[in-house]
């Protein structure tokens, strides 16, 4: 990919009107570099501001960074240049979803299925509003069906938080898992936004358990989407063995723990039998701990 | 027969194995499958693909480096994945299955991605 990107910044150096900046923003944007795929995309906008893809590229950005109002603003600028835009209505259809306005999801998923019938993400996110339609639920609904190429994977999703403490309200002392740090490099207790609750180091006194907590967090909320879609039930554990560590996740579940996750670092050399027995310890623990702030 | 086709019957011949997919890990695209019947190739593909970047540029950001091999276990079963070369193995499969035969299996297969 870097070569690539490589290739695209000297083509758009030599020509900065080429609509090479679609293709080097998006894999910018991938590659997780949100921040030059905003400038490379306003670049292009600016260069060529009757361009729908460029307004589509500038709301895929903003979703990313979880700015729901820009997305908007730029999808619904694509929809001025080309009403039947199915990206669009997609990436607005997921908005409205978010935000539990189930009638404006349907009508924009609606008009992205028929601009484009053969995308099984938009066949499902329909079905799954329009099934909620029917079931008239009172509350919006918690989760997004979103699939990643269109997701605004950044925005807060709606839903109740369950968390009885905001980070900055837990104790620097008393680890709940002191009993376990011999086995772990890192416990945590981390909140639907990422945020570290309590630790094997004091909460906010440690950058890498923080920022720990924040990278492997989004991946519970991916892990939900795809067991809603598969039939597999709730997700129970999720391992994932790195070069560097191998990282367990569990829901704390329950009307406690809300989508709190337990997040456990071990070395790579740890058999993964004792992964799965500290994770679920510490899972004990985090639970016992939550409870006892409720 | 495909490249990969060798990999995925020793895949599915564990017990257990309901699904066994090489996709792109980036479109979620299927490059190859065997699938049992009744099994939605396309929305596994596009989600599991999905999940393991999530996990792997999770990971990679949090500073362990950038391969990864996921296991997932749910109420109703279990999903293994590895990736190589940009292309993503992934292993769908009962509770039942024997995860450490799944684990081998699959870490053998790897090699064969590119």
């Amino acid at each position: 990919m870097s070569d690539e990107i490589h290739r695209l910044s000297d083509e758009l150096a030599h020509d900065p009107s080429s609509l090479a900046f679609l293709r080097l923003a998006e894999l910018l944007r991938r590659s997780g570099d949100v921040a030059a795929a905003e400038r490379v995309a306003q670049r292009g906008r600016a260069r060529h501001p009757g361009l729908a893809a460029g307004h589509d590229l500038t709301a895929r950005i903003a979703a990313d960074r979880g700015d729901v109002a820009a997305a908007e603003d730029a999808w619904r600028t694509v929809l001025r240049l080309m009403p039947a835009h199915a990206g669009a209505n997609k990436g607005l259809g997921f908005l409205a979803y978010r935000t539990g306005r189930l009638r404006d999801a349907e009508a924009h998923l609606a008009q992205a299925a028929r601009g484009n019938p053969d995308d099984e993400t938009i066949a499902v996110a329909l079905a799954t509003v329009r099934a909620e339609l029917a079931a008239a639920a009172p509350a919006p609904p918690a989760v997004v069906v979103a699939p990643a190429a269109a997701v605004p994977a950044a925005v807060p999703a709606a839903g109740p938080a369950a968390i009885p403490a905001p980070a900055t309200h837990v104790e620097a002392a008393g680890s709940p898992f002191a009993d376990l740090s011999a086995d772990a490099d890192a416990i945590l207790i981390v909140d639907r936004d990422g945020l570290v609750l309590t630790g094997t180091a004091p909460a906010g006194q440690s950058e890498r358990e923080a920022e720990l907590g924040a990278h492997l967090s989004g991946v519970s909320d991916e892990a939900e989407r795809a067991m809603r879609h598969l039939e597999l039930g709730a997700w129970a554990t999720i391992v994932i063995e790195a070069p560097g560590a191998s990282v367990a996740l569990a829901p704390i579940g329950g009307l406690i723990g809300g989508d709190a996750v337990v997040l456990v670092a071990v070395p790579r050399t740890t058999p993964l039998g004792l992964v799965r027995r500290v994770l679920d310890r510490a899972t004990q623990l985090a639970r016992a701990w939550l409870e006892a702030r409720a | 027969m495909s490249a990969f086709q060798p990999a995925l019957s020793a895949v599915m011949r564990l017990r257990g194995v309901t699904a066994c997919l090489v996709v792109d890990e980036h479109d979620g695209v299927i490059v190859d499958s065997t699938l049992q019947f009744g099994m939605r190739g396309n929305v596994l593909a596009a989600l599991l693909a999905s999940l393991f970047r999530k996990a792997r540029q999770s990971v990679a950001a949090a500073g362990f480096g950038d391969s990864a091999f996921l296991t997932l276990e749910a109420e109703r079963g279990r999903v293994c994945a590895v990736g190589q070369g940009g292309l993503v193995l992934i292993a769908v499969a009962d509770p039942r299955t024997n995860l450490g035969l799944l684990r081998v299996e699959l870490n053998k297969a790897r090699a064969g991605l590119g």
